[in-house]
């Protein structure tokens, strides 16, 4: 509001566009952005309703799920009123994902250029949106015919060869030509400072102080040592390993192909904080009637997932406030953490039944 | 070099630094009792921040928005995320109100933060010393007995009425310097081994556990 930059305030690491946003703070009053990341939350859940509607779950069902998974969640809740605008990405990915459900490619795109210049996160959905658009040319042709085992990396092949159709090359020109444009419109604007800090920054972050991460007390101790970088390539690899796996074996069903992508992503991640977590329980609600869990095993592994965060908070609680030394429990308690997430990965994956939307889509041709 | 009897006649402030609360998130209480009245002067004390804690200059803007605490950081906003190896020393000129306690009683207190520090051999927490902070009295009418006070230049403005000049006069005699420590928990070096191996075996065993699952349950056409 005085003409700066927003980089002139220390530790602003994101997009000008959400300081232009929040300058009626200044104007109107100190809540206006709060109040628009709960508008921007309740926003996603009717992006998600719509979603939900039209792959074919009804009103009542589609109602709950929002309700449950997001709007009642308390999570979502407190990230948005503390004033951290996950919200507002949230709605750009589960607009991204209608639009591509409905056919609306170019708006599609458009949507996924604003979300990764706003959170640099969407950027793993690229390969499962990929997949999905070029298997909307016609499905399963690829490798039906695979006769053996070594016919396996022939198949990956034909399968990134096969990636270049309308659909695809469409969603790449309008997703990389809006990212593009506003990269260089604010490189423009506030030069190095804005590459640095909105981008950069979050590819090469290594946060050593506590946080939810596996990786933390490990990248605390090593944080000088000449083992420092490949330790951390040693972090990215089993966490690009299963992005891989799971977009070529999901991404039929894209919302649950990116919620799994983030779920993987955010529970391997270098660095994790509560805020990460509204990035999948925002697809959570679309994913919900795929799984067929039984309500004892959901809520149990819904309460294993608290108990987890719970046992990690005691420790550093401890820490941070009370000055007791607990780095060894809270680096247990991010192993367990990590456990239960996988474990509920896993849970997920089992449970998954997309027939009954298969058999749906087949009636509807 | 002020001679020992003018040195003798000359009352020093006695400066005690008090930290409150525990942890990595602390309140650094300064009081001053001065030797003679303050004569109209404005009360102050320059104190020297190792890298081992910082203010938050963004906290420190909000308390002096609500009349809370006044404080000028120099330089004015430090790297608040450096761990403290990487962090640079800071000067903080905190300005003291006056305490009902006795007359020439002046106090203030501003928040502190831990910053993390290199892990240590032999759980020892590290320590970061602050030492006694230098009392500083900000002048604009008063005339100060020149054998105990003296000029100095500080960085921060003084708190000038108009456009009269005002000028910051420290002791001549720096009284006998106390040391504040605060312990700050660290990891454990001999930590670092098993905390790799065990840390990446659980990584690849989770990892596994989803491969598996995926590979169970995926539709790879």
């Amino acid at each position: 509001t005085e003409g700066r930059s927003p980089y002139g305030r220390a530790t602003y690491r994101y997009t000008p566009l959400l300081a232009w946003l929040l300058t009626p703070n200044v104007f109107l009053a100190e809540a206006f952005g709060k109040l628009l990341f709960v508008a921007g939350d309740v926003a996603a859940a009717a992006v998600a309703y719509r979603a939900l509607r039209r792959r074919g779950a009804a009103a009542g069902r589609a109602c709950g799920c929002c309700a449950a998974a997001w709007l009642l969640n308390p999570l979502p809740m407190a990230v948005s009123s503390r004033g951290n605008a996950e919200a507002l990405v949230a709605l750009l990915v589960l607009a991204t994902l209608y639009w591509v459900e409905a056919g609306s490619v170019g708006k599609a795109a458009l949507c996924y250029g604003l979300a990764v210049h706003m959170k640099i996160y969407p950027l793993t959905y690229a390969l499962p949106i990929a997949l999905h658009l070029r298997s909307g040319a016609g499905p399963g042709r690829a490798g039906r015919d695979s006769k053996a085992r070594s016919a396996i990396v022939a198949h990956v092949w034909q399968l990134f060869v096969k990636m270049l159709n309308r659909d695809v090359l469409l969603f790449g020109t309008v997703a990389g030509s809006v990212l593009a444009a506003l990269t260089v419109a604010f490189y423009h604007l506030y030069g190095w400072e804005f590459l640095e800090h909105a981008y950069l920054y979050h590819l090469t972050r290594r946060d050593i102080r506590h946080n939810f991460s596996p990786y933390f007390y490990m990248l605390y101790l090593t944080a000088e040592s000449k083992w420092s970088f490949a330790l951390g390539l040693a972090a990215f690899l089993p966490q690009l390993l299963l992005l891989l796996v799971v977009s070529l074996a999901f991404y039929r069903d894209l919302a649950f192909c990116c919620f799994l992508h983030t779920a993987i992503f955010v529970s391997f991640n270098k660095v994790c904080t509560s805020q990460y977590f509204v990035w999948y329980l925002c697809l959570l609600p679309l994913v919900m009637p795929s799984i067929k869990m039984s309500w004892h095993r959901g809520v149990l592994l819904l309460l294993l997932w608290f108990v987890g965060q719970g046992l990690w908070l005691a420790p550093a609680y401890f820490l941070e406030f009370k000055g007791y030394n607990t780095f060894l429990l809270i680096w247990l308690a991010g192993l367990l953490f990590l456990f239960i997430n996988s474990l509920i990965i896993v849970q997920i994956i089992s449970h998954y039944q997309k027939e009954a939307q298969v058999a749906k889509k087949l009636k509807q041709w | 070099c002020v001679p020992p009897d003018v040195q003798a006649a000359c009352q020093d402030p006695t400066v005690t630094q008090e930290l409150l609360q525990e942890g990595f998130h602390r309140d650094l209480l300064v009081k001053v009792e001065l030797g003679e009245d303050a004569g109209g002067c404005a009360v102050a004390v320059r104190a020297h921040l190792p890298p081992g804690i910082y203010v938050d200059p963004y906290e420190l803007a909000m308390l002096q928005q609500h009349n809370v605490t006044k404080a000028v950081l120099i330089p004015d906003v430090p790297d608040v995320e450096a761990p403290e190896y990487l962090a640079p020393d800071v000067q903080l000129v905190l300005s003291l109100d006056s305490d009902p306690r006795c007359s020439r009683c002046f106090r203030a207190a501003v928040p502190v933060h831990a910053r993390y520090h290199r892990p240590a051999r032999h759980s020892q927490p590290a320590s970061v010393l602050l030492h006694s902070p230098q009392v500083l009295l900000c002048c604009c009418h008063s005339h100060l007995a020149a054998e105990c006070w003296q000029p100095v230049e500080v960085g921060a403005p003084c708190s000038a009425e108009g456009n009269i000049p005002c000028q910051w006069h420290s002791t001549t005699h720096r009284p006998a310097q106390e040391e504040l420590v605060l312990e700050v928990p660290v990891g454990l070096r001999e930590h670092s081994p098993l905390v790799c191996a065990v840390t990446l075996l659980s990584t690849l065993l989770c990892a596994s556990l989803i491969l598996a699952a995926t590979c169970k349950h995926g539709h790879f056409s």
